[in-house]
């Protein structure tokens, strides 16, 4: 080793890390094993959805809204929908709207039992990973079954959602839930309230206290998991949600103490899949019959909303904390002239790194997944070229080029021009 | 001592344990996979990859010194060289007085060689797997080496031919001294060395140097191709030592006299199954330990050896010692 000797070291994680399920890079510096500072790059994922949203229609955008996220796909699109319903001032009907609480729900529980395993992987607890993803394919099961996918199942639509909870489904989601209770739940509840290693591992690290958290404005289970009863279903009575017995999960009511640290927010998980279960229950007892959409037909909705003007505002809770989505509508425009998302990652990122300053490098995997970022939410800004200091903008007919270009290299037989492809004056 | 039965004798076992290590590795991932519902790989899937790393690239760094080079043939060649001393269901071939030492030392100096090899990398990843490397190193050595020395003294007491050599282990063992006091003594001792070989291979809670999280594999981070398949074989090599040593404080017992056979056959046999008492050992503290534990913090880990293991071990040699004195039974 040549140079000044330094008594710390700097190790980057990321963009591309083991622990790391998507690009972003923090840059640690390390005394030894202990952290004395984190710095957070961010924008290694920009897709420019935004500017992609004011080219597209209405409708168009909720198919947009939805690929934000694989795993919150649902949030999504609900909380652009109950955005532009605000704006428009459409009526939901109201068993669209427990549809949409169902769905949504059995979402959270996917989302939260993916999350639990992905913190036991970056502890080293790989059997945890592998049953936890495994009993997550019953309730993805069911949600295919209702939506025709796995992933992106397109339940909502601006006024309703575009499919029904038949009897079926019912029967499916009722058997769904008594084997969440009898079989997952008791062992899950194992392994993150009692197992010693990932008491060992989990407890006193990546520590958030209350005030931070609320300094941070960090969100979601974060939020929860240091104590502050901060969930938007709950706080704002969103929808039908006030008749389901909907509460803030804090761990409190597992544990008795709240630390903040890695160990309370997955109790917070463990406590909002029990949770979720209990309203989807309800939901399905209370489900009213009647009409699933405002409108017939989806081309009203475009007539409605090119006349409609002025702004609104979606809230929801998605699983990692809350969504807010904002939308502004111009008379005579057939899509958003400003859409605008504001993801629970991004705060919950910054507050998880100032809790890490002080704790061991060891923890920083686990801290970091134990926010469950989603970084395809959060990376949206800016095209400046770093070395020219340039802003360079392709126009869809520029990249079409390149695209042909590309293709032509590859295949010379390929006949094509560069045209515009897709529905309507809207797709890229 | 006839120098060429040596050599022959050192090239079959080296084959020998290659095969029966690599081999080991497949089907303990195998049975971890079977444990968490999964199908797994093919049983013979450590071949395959060695065999592919083989034939690839490998990739030095810039900044690598020559030692990054040297460090994986080193380290073969300490696990070819351990072989020499490591009961494998008969008295090791180079048997004599106080062989112990060398074959703690041997085992010691790969991890050594690693961490060499670690730091000659230049890697940031790397390095902290070696500081981490050096932690647990010197933290599982004592507990160990306390336990073991306990056991030789011990078995001394009662009478050997070569004191403080591995080969005694084949004349007495432990469990004949009978009395209830020493079977707990030397059952606490058992529990000090599955430990111990959990952490010498690095699974479970001790899988802190190369944890993949947190430091991406730590000293193997830089390493590719032909060097990382020398250390992968390097390190089966080590897994199956290691085991062997376990295997002959604790479960010595042959099965050629038995049967009745002699000479090469019984070799063979003996050989065949000190591999399925290894195996054995090997499930429980690599496959099990795997399956039902995460990894621990650096600092836990080291006290889990300090605070657990280490007065474990004291005590079990209390235990021992107090046995042989007779101040109470």
């Amino acid at each position: 080793m040549n140079g000044k000797i330094e008594y710390w070291v700097k190790i980057p994680i990321g963009p591309i890390h083991p622990a790391l399920e998507e690009p972003e890079k923090f840059i640690i510096t390390l005394d030894g094993e202990r952290i004395i500072n984190v710095d957070v790059k961010l924008g290694y994922n920009l897709r420019g959805l935004e500017w992609i949203a004011i080219r597209r229609n209405w409708i168009q955008v909720l198919y947009l809204a939805e690929r934000i996220c694989g795993i919150c796909s649902f949030s999504h699109n609900h909380t652009y929908a109950r955005a532009v319903e605000e704006m428009a001032g459409i009526e939901v009907p109201e068993r669209a709207e427990y549809i949409r609480v169902i769905i949504g729900e059995l979402e959270r529980i996917h989302s939260h039992l993916l999350n639990l395993g992905v913190v036991a992987h970056t502890i080293g607890y790989d059997t945890v990973l592998h049953l936890s993803w495994l009993a997550r394919e019953r309730v993805m099961d069911i949600l295919e079954d209702i939506g025709g996918n796995r992933v992106n199942y397109a339940g909502n639509m601006i006024g309703g959602v575009r499919r029904d909870i038949k009897d079926r489904h019912k029967r499916a989601i009722l058997d769904m839930i008594q084997y969440y209770r009898q079989e997952v739940m008791p062992k899950v509840e194992e392994i993150f309230l009692y197992d010693p290693t990932v008491e060992a591992r989990l407890r006193d690290s990546g520590v958030i206290p209350k005030r931070i958290a609320i300094e941070y404005s960090a969100q979601g289970p974060t939020a929860r998991g240091s104590g502050i009863k901060k969930d938007v279903r709950y706080n704002e009575k969103l929808g039908v949600y006030p008749d389901l017995g909907v509460k803030p999960v804090t761990p409190k009511e597992f544990t008795g103490v709240v630390k903040g640290d890695v160990f309370d927010r997955m109790v917070v998980r463990v406590g909002e899949i029990w949770n979720s279960m209990e309203i989807i229950e309800r939901a399905l007892d209370q489900m009213p019959e009647g009409k699933i959409k405002a409108f017939p037909k989806d081309n009203l909705i475009l007539v409605k909303l090119k006349k409609a003007e002025g702004e609104g505002i979606g809230r929801y809770e998605a699983p990692r904390g809350e969504l807010i989505h904002y939308v502004r509508a111009e008379k005579g425009k057939d899509g958003p002239a400003k859409w605008k998302m504001r993801e629970p990652t991004f705060p919950n990122l910054f507050a998880v790194a100032r809790a890490l300053v002080g704790e061991q490098l060891a923890d920083v995997p686990v801290a970091i997944a134990s926010i469950d970022p989603c970084l395809s939410c959060t990376d949206r800004v800016a095209v400046i070229d770093a070395n020219t200091g340039k802003r360079r903008i392709l126009t869809e007919v520029d990249l079409l080029k390149e695209s042909i270009k590309k293709t032509k290299e590859i295949n010379p037989n390929i006949k094509a021009r560069p045209e515009r492809i897709g529905i309507g004056r809207c797709m890229l | 001592m006839n120098l060429l039965y040596a050599t022959l004798g050192l090239i079959a076992l080296y084959i020998y344990v290659s095969f029966a290590s690599l081999l080991w590795e497949g089907i303990d991932r195998k049975l971890v996979a079977r444990m968490q519902r999964r199908v797994g790989p093919p049983l013979l899937q450590p071949f395959y990859d060695f065999l592919k790393l083989m034939s690839k690239e490998s990739i030095i760094p810039k900044h690598a010194n020559k030692f990054y080079e040297l460090a994986p043939v080193l380290a073969l060649a300490v696990s070819i060289a351990l072989l020499a001393y490591t009961p494998m269901g008969f008295a090791p071939l180079f048997a004599t007085k106080g062989d112990v030492i060398v074959f703690i030392y041997l085992l010691t100096l790969i991890g050594f060689i690693r961490v060499l090899g670690a730091i000659s990398s230049g890697s940031p990843y790397a390095q902290i797997g070696a500081q981490r490397e050096m932690i647990i190193l010197v933290s599982r050595e004592v507990p160990m080496m306390l336990a073991l020395f306990t056991i030789l003294w011990r078995l001394n007491n009662i009478g050997v031919e070569k004191p403080f050599s591995l080969a005694a282990f084949y004349q007495r063992n432990i469990w004949e001294l009978g009395t209830p006091l020493a079977l707990i003594g030397t059952f606490i001792l058992l529990v000090v060395f599955l430990a111990w070989l959990a952490s010498e291979i690095e699974v479970g809670f001790f899988d802190i140097p190369e944890a993949e999280t947190e430091v991406a594999e730590g000293p193997m981070a830089e390493y590719s191709g032909r060097h990382l398949a020398l250390f992968e074989l390097s390190n089966a090599i080590k897994m199956f030592v290691s085991a062997s040593l376990v295997v002959a404080i604790f479960f010595p017992w042959g099965i050629s006299a038995y049967v009745g056979l002699n000479g090469i056959l019984a070799l063979v046999v003996d050989v065949l199954f000190h591999t399925i008492k290894v195996f054995a050992v090997l499930f429980v503290s690599m496959s099990i330990f795997r399956a039902i534990t995460g990894r621990l913090r650096i600092t836990q880990a080291v006290q889990v050896f300090w605070l657990r293991l280490f007065p474990a071990a004291i005590i079990g040699s209390l235990i021992l010692a107090i046995d042989l004195l007779g101040v109470i039974a």
